[in-house]
């Protein structure tokens, strides 16, 4: 009950989105892409997402649309992007030669990097400071799918159909938070803590919340037991937990 | 006057209890998770008894209980009339191989107050009842599809939950259409498109849904739904589970002018026994009857017996007058307390079920912060669902409750010094 467009719209803005939060996070990535001059890889999905994400100092940024990149990789179809994440596919690009260099020594090992950060061992996790990147960027990418779906997949399109406009505060209490703005039943996620809220979803500490993604805990009983607060507008919350199981059957 | 403000630590204890052996400790309407304990910290989870409108919860704290139940509370807990009748049948048998003779009794008695009632259908909850009034016009018409309004509840079948449900498949809900309330162009648009498809319209009598303020539908709208619905052989159900016998002992529907072809009961049915029923026309009774719809404790003697003794007392009693005039002293002077600490107060929805909120900022969380502070002071209030006003409530505990709501805005304005300083 998944469908590959959804699927392509994850894995560009909150999977390949949250190289951004890599490179913020995490010293050796930032190193790995520091560059003398700005890289732009483009990323163009025909009847899907299509993004260039910038590396400059360090850091990158993705931006919407692909008008101003030096690399493009075109996809013919959402599944081939798919591939792409799951390393199935092989992208040729179709632009910047030159900077073949750049995607298979710098990209490729960013987004390894990504995916153990991400796909972590239980060894990996037990170091505090990449258990501590690992959730982070776990959230990211939770909070970015969450507004995919919404606007995206089919029964992800009814949940925000029932959304109230405002913006949703999604938060691990004293680590990481994030916004999701609601306009007319579409949904955009900013990745840094909004100035006010119509609704707040609170974690109350980051084991908690890497148990949740885990699968570990049960949600319901912690909302019970007051590890996660919810405040304001609930119902815009309720709408969004009916996305959150979509999310692990997408991310799954 | 400071009054006491409560802690729960044995609640706390028998809920970690509870989560162990319990899916999410308490699950369901009465349960924490679903938005009506904003933050959980300030209800207790369970209750070591109750009386009257009282309820004390296991660590001895005392409430004055406004959710009663979440509706089946209406004459008081514990009545001593209606426990005495339920006590005098439990001696002569409850759950017994052939259904007593108060089962006939209870439903001479429904079909006698119930305006619309040539039968009345008995199962144990409201779902039961919502589930058979459907299933009973799929039969009666040979049609698959019901139309719902906006903010609908129906219970937890399947078909009344939505397509993004946990458990729900696209095909459990394919037959629903929702539409909004009010709009009778649309509706006899929808109608025309789907013509001969439509089995029935299955509604509240009005929207008292929670998250938002309640509504009565506008003037000559039942009207008007009952013209189309008969017009096209549509058959019109009125969900009164909640808001049953607390407008109008006839049901709601007598309450708004129009005539369903059935109605479903529950709550407020036998005042805490355990029971449901239908209610409906001569014409469907045929195919009420052919449902192959049933339940192990669905005929069991003790709640018909609480039942006849709860619905002859709220007669004697004239409850829906009662409701409405206690529902009005108690709203009008938490209006008033509201007021005085510059809050806006808005109630809505009937006295017997008002709903509130408090309108100064559009996120709720003022609204949050003053029911909480309420509860934790001994007046059992929800975050975001109509309350419900029950037959033991006294001028003395509602006194009480505007003195509590006069001390809960005044810390509540204190703690927000930047919108009330």
């Amino acid at each position: 009950m998944t469908d590959a467009k959804t699927l392509a719209y994850i894995n560009m803005y909150a999977i390949l989105g949250t190289l951004e939060n890599l490179c913020e996070l995490d010293s050796e990535a930032s190193a790995l892409v520091k560059t003398k001059k700005p890289v732009s890889v483009g990323l163009a999905v025909t009847d899907g997402p299509s993004a260039t994400i910038t590396f400059k100092n360090g850091r990158c940024r993705m931006e919407q649309g692909i008008e101003n990149c030096d690399v493009l990789l075109p996809f013919s179809s959402c599944e081939k992007f798919n591939g792409l994440i799951d390393g199935t596919v092989t992208p040729i690009p179709c632009k910047g030669f030159s900077k073949i260099g750049f995607l298979l020594k710098k990209f490729t090992p960013l987004t390894d990097k990504l995916s153990a950060y991400l796909r972590p061992s239980e060894e990996d996790l037990k170091d505090d400071r990449f258990f501590e990147i690992s959730t982070k960027l776990m959230f990211y990418v939770i909070t970015v799918a969450l507004s995919q779906i919404g606007n995206n997949d089919a029964i992800g399109t009814f949940s925000a159909s029932l959304i109230d406009d405002g913006i949703i505060e999604v938060s691990i209490k004293d680590c990481v938070s994030a916004g999701i703005r609601v306009k007319d039943h579409h949904m955009v996620t900013i990745k840094e803590k909004p100035e006010t809220f119509r609704s707040k979803m609170e974690f109350n500490d980051i084991r908690l919340a890497r148990d949740l993604f885990d699968g570990k805990v049960n949600a319901v009983a912690c909302i019970g037991e007051g590890k996660i607060g919810m405040f304001g507008l609930v119902s815009m919350i309720d709408n969004v937990n009916r996305i959150l199981d979509r999310v692990a059957l997408y991310l799954a | 006057m400071s009054f006491p403000v409560y802690n729960y630590d044995k609640s706390t204890e028998l809920f970690n209890r509870a989560t162990k052996v319990i899916p999410s400790g308490i699950y369901g309407h009465l349960g924490p998770a679903e938005g009506q304990f904003i933050p959980v910290s300030k209800w207790p989870m369970f209750a070591e008894k109750a009386k009257g409108t009282y309820i004390w919860d296991v660590d001895g704290n005392k409430f004055i209980d406004y959710m009663c139940a979440y509706g089946p509370n209406v004459l008081g807990y514990c009545d001593p009339d209606v426990d005495a009748a339920a006590a005098k049948q439990t001696a002569l048998g409850n759950c017994t191989t052939q259904p007593g003779k108060v089962m006939v009794e209870c439903a001479e008695l429904l079909v006698d107050t119930v305006a619309t009632a040539d039968w009345a259908f008995f199962a144990k909850n409201g779902n039961d009842a919502t589930q058979g009034a459907i299933m009973c016009a799929r039969a009666y018409t040979h049609r698959k599809k019901v139309i719902m309004f906006k903010g609908y509840y129906h219970g937890v079948s399947p078909w009344c939950q939505k397509i993004d449900y946990p458990g729900v498949l696209p095909e459990d809900v394919a037959n629903n259409i929702m539409l909004p309330w009010n709009d009778i162009p649309l509706l006899e648009k929808t109608i025309e498109e789907n013509k001969n498809q439509i089995a029935c319209i299955i509604a509240q009598p009005y929207d008292h849904g929670n998250f938002h303020d309640n509504a009565f539908p506008e003037k000559g709208f039942w009207q008007q739904v009952r013209k189309i619905c008969t017009d096209n052989d549509i058959v019109l159900i009125i969900d009164d589970v909640r808001a049953g016998f607390r407008l109008d002992l006839a049901g709601s529907d007598h309450f708004f002018g129009f005539e369903a072809d059935m109605i479903c009961f529950c709550k407020a049915l036998a005042n805490g026994y355990n029971m449901s029923a239908i209610c409906g026309k001569d014409f469907l009774k045929s195919s009420m009857s052919a449902l192959s719809y049933t339940g192990s404790y669905w005929l069991s003697a003790v709640p018909f017996a609480a039942c006849i003794a709860n619905i002859n007392k709220m007669k004697e009693l004239d409850t829906p007058k009662m409701f409405k005039e206690k529902g009005e002293k108690l709203t009008q002077g938490l209006v008033a307390a509201g007021k005085e600490h510059g809050f806006d107060l808005v109630v809505s929805g009937a006295p017997a079920l008002f709903y509130l909120r408090i309108a100064n900022d559009d996120s709720l969380v003022l609204h949050q912060q003053w029911v909480a502070e309420m509860v934790s002071r001994g007046i059992f209030f929800t975050s975001h669902h109509n309350h419900f006003i029950n037959a033991a409530l006294s001028n003395k505990d509602i006194k009480h409750t505007i003195e509590v709501a006069e001390e809960a805005f005044g810390v509540v304005a204190k703690n927000n010094p930047h919108i009330f300083g």
